[in-house]
């Protein structure tokens, strides 16, 4: 079986943090060679942890070292002619570049698209930004914070609160703006390496990380288009909405001895199937929980029941029942219940890397298999700043 | 970019997906110029249909109508699979092989094809046939035990699984089809939604294995930049978020809102000493964010550059002029004689404006197309077909 879809094909990731270091390992995962030029001083993300016992070590952030698995790194000051000249060289040689600019540092040191281009005409050019190069907020300063809430995801991410004014939308953890700036640029970068191959053509893609952000809300922006009007935040306007019979399906998160577990019965087979479960309790036949409309019209009331219920009861044990009756219903796992489960465990998700400074550690791998090629998912940890210096660079002269 | 000039130009889609995910990963193929016929049936309506939704998630296909469950049916979608390139599915695990189109039978049609198959746990492992909707999947993804406020319940919503998942879907046809380009080797596609989601939770993952905990609720606040929230301003439930990620941007941000003091109080020095200080900052800043508009507070702190934002809602999303201008949102003629700001694709090619999509099908739209142009049959071969509702 081949190793990888992509042999033969060299990207250079000059970014840092998280979005075009996400976009870079994509393609390493899909099997290229990608070879990580970082700073000196090194990528940013090796200064963000997670770290072992909180003490910050370049070498051990676990941010960093998840995001750049398989690849190669060497360090190179772009600012000096060395640097510049060693990076032009690998550009002749590249398919694809990556970078995440905090603005024009490529452009800055002389080694912007068209310099590159001139280099070599084939090539990729992949840029990530907060807002894309053009627009009115194109030179604005964006992080993970600032892009979650104007891109709208984080009005709806409590459901609805009692007093909006001292409950303020929040963002999702982890880093999710930047991830999906990565998949937007890793998933138009494979477009371009396509017609690459049909063609000869090179591309320059220009990524706004606000707008794959925003592209998420598809739904809802097709809504606003029909003139539709945005979901309350505000219990009351929602409780109200509920009793005019204006929401969607019942359905979230009910409390058990151990966390939460997610659950819509919302078709009327499922709910019959899911009183069975909870020993059909005589409430059921009260006429206000009796018929689909009229769950959904007293879904608070209702809501209290069933959170009595499943309070006696563990997460895996309720989501396991409800799967056994056909009901959409999961635990609210944590990354340990992740860690620890069978699924995942024979699907083989995790990927177990050892890395010099950092042991042995559990990644995540894809979400992706393929019947014909196997993924070097495993094939080498993250780099240690400059470790490929020698053998990269010094080929080079 | 012409016609001619799109990246998937001359690839041809079979489109058996539905509901969400499934249908906006071939809208991303189908904008960048692959010819994607969606295949739907009056017998099994896709749950869209007729709803706004719809009109964004099938821009730019075209759309037969095949009942797939009638042999004859069958024997129509084997033939439209013999001259296309990629099909694509997320019906519940087993659904394609009942419908008697496994991996095996498609690639007897065309032994080169890219099949990718989208489910909600995956096609192996003990919990495969798991009932999923994207909006609870996310749970079981870990996702939800990442985000909420302090010491709060975990979060309702939010992550917005099927897209996330549309556009990777689309990502991993793109890495088959280079290679099938390279090799001439087509590929079946085992994709897990919960998966793609488990897979971008790397930092969490990492600290587990590292500190043996499981991160704590924040918020709006990060575990490594301060101040880092969102500060109410003028107007009822109107937010700006500011993020200060260095000592220069702190700086001027103290400069902006008149507390030089806070700049240059050593206890607020570097980030580890505004994060131990919060409470305090956020209550400063507040003091000035309230005099404020969310835009205009904005304003003035991209001035000062500070990376900041009003937190919208999606009605104001859909009216940021970012949006336009960028060209994403573009307007599209529809046939209610509407003329509507409909969703375009998240990148640019060169310089350019990005494609222009055009209006979604209605079902059955392109049928003559499809059973007369592209499989040949003649227009009474058809219409006994709609007759028997195998065409349907």
């Amino acid at each position: 079986m081949v190793a990888g879809l992509l042999p033969g094909v060299r990207v250079l990731d000059v970014g840092q943090g998280i979005s075009a270091p996400y976009c870079a390992k994509i393609l390493a995962h899909m099997g290229a060679e990608v070879i990580k030029v970082e700073p000196p001083e090194g990528d940013e993300a090796r200064r963000i942890g997670p770290f072992p016992g909180d003490t910050p070590h370049p070498e051990k952030s676990g941010l960093f070292l998840a995001l750049n698995v398989n690849k190669y790194g060497v360090s190179l000051d772009l600012a000096s002619t060395d640097g510049a000249k060693a990076l032009k060289t690998l550009v002749a040689g590249a398919d694809i570049i990556i970078e995440n600019p905090p603005p024009d540092t490529l452009e800055a040191n002389g080694l912007g698209y068209e310099t590159l281009r001139s280099i070599n005409p084939r090539l990729i050019f992949t840029s990530i930004t907060p807002f894309g190069n053009r627009g009115p907020y194109k030179d604005f300063k964006a992080t993970d914070l600032v892009i979650h809430h104007m891109s709208g995801h984080a009005q709806g991410l409590l459901g609805a609160v009692e007093d909006p004014d001292s409950n303020p939308p929040i963002r999702a953890g982890g880093h999710q703006a930047e991830l999906v700036g990565g998949m937007a640029a890793a998933t138009a970068t494979l477009m371009a390496l396509y017609r690459k191959r049909m063609t000869g053509k090179g591309s320059r893609i220009d990524i706004s990380s606000f707008e794959a952000m925003v592209n998420q809300h598809i739904s809802g922006l097709a809504s606003s288009a029909y003139g539709r009007p945005a979901p309350p935040r505000d219990l009351a306007k929602v409780q109200e909405a509920a009793s005019a019979g204006n929401v969607g399906a019942i359905g979230g998160i009910l409390p058990c001895k151990d966390g939460y577990v997610a659950v819509s019965p919302r078709e009327d087979v499922q709910w019959e199937r899911w009183l069975g479960i909870m020993g059909d309790p005589e409430w059921a036949t009260d006429d206000r929980y009796t018929t689909r409309d009229a769950r959904q019209r007293n879904s608070p009331s209702l809501w209290k029941l069933l959170s009595e219920w499943s309070s006696n009861y563990s997460k895996h044990e309720i989501a396991r029942w409800g799967q056994e009756q056909r009901i959409p219903c999961f635990a609210v796992n944590t990354v340990l219940d992740l860690l620890k489960d069978e699924h995942l465990a024979q699907r083989e998700f995790f990927v177990e890397l050892s890395h010099s400074e950092a042991g042995t550690l559990k990644y995540p791998g894809a979400a992706y298999r393929f019947s014909h090629a196997q993924l070097p998912l495993a094939a080498r940890p993250a780099p240690l700043l400059g470790e490929h210096n020698r053998s990269i660079l010094e080929n080079l002269a | 970019m012409t016609m001619n000039d799109l990246p998937l130009h001359g690839i041809r889609v079979v489109d058996l997906s539905w509901i969400i995910a499934g249908p906006t990963s071939t809208r991303f193929l189908a904008g960048m110029g692959a010819e994607v016929i969606k295949v739907g049936s009056a017998r099994r309506p896709d749950p869209s249909t007729g709803s706004p939704p719809f009109q964004a998630y099938n821009q730019s296909k075209s759309y037969c109508s095949l009942n797939i469950s009638d042999p004859q049916g069958l024997e129509l979608v084997k033939q439209l699979l013999a001259i296309s390139d990629v099909v694509i599915e997320n019906f519940a695990v087993g659904v394609i092989e009942r419908l008697g189109l496994s991996y095996e039978v498609v690639r007897a049609q065309r032994p080169d094809i890219i099949m990718v198959s989208s489910s909600g746990t995956g096609h192996t492992g003990p919990d495969k046939d798991y009932v999923a909707y994207g909006s609870l999947l996310q749970h079981y993804t870990g996702w939800n035990s990442i985000s909420g406020n302090p010491q709060g319940e975990p979060v309702a919503g939010g992550l917005w699984a099927d897209p996330w998942v549309g556009m990777e879907l689309a990502m991993v046809t793109a890495a088959a089809l280079n290679n099938r380009a390279l090799t001439g080797q087509g590929q079946y596609v085992d994709f897990s939604m919960a998966e793609a989601l488990s897979a971008a939770l790397p930092g969490a993952i990492l600290d587990y294995q590292m500190n043996d905990r499981v991160p704590e609720l924040m918020g709006n606040r990060d575990a490594f930049y301060a101040p880092h929230g969102v500060y109410h301003c003028a107007g009822p439930d109107r937010w700006v978020a500011i993020a200060v990620t260095n000592d220069e941007e702190w700086n001027a941000l103290c400069h902006l809102i008149q507390r030089p003091d806070l700049g240059s109080d050593s206890r607020f020095a570097g980030l580890d000493g505004r994060r131990k200080h919060q409470d305090e900052l956020d209550a400063a800043i507040s003091k000035w964010t309230i005099l404020y508009e969310d835009y205009e507070a904005t304003r003035l702190l991209q001035e000062a550059g500070v990376p900041s934002g009003p937190s919208l809602d999606i009605t104001r999303v859909f009216n940021e002029p970012q949006l336009r201008d960028s060209g994403y949102l573009k307007p599209l003629q529809m046939r209610d004689d509407e003329l509507r700001d409909l969703p375009g694709l998240p990148w640019r090619f060169d310089g350019g404006d990005g494609p222009n999509l055009t209006e979604a099908p209605v079902l059955g739209q392109h049928n003559e197309y499809v059973y007369q142009e592209l499989l040949g049959l003649s227009v009474d071969e058809t219409n006994r077909l709609v007759e028997e509702q195998a065409i349907y």
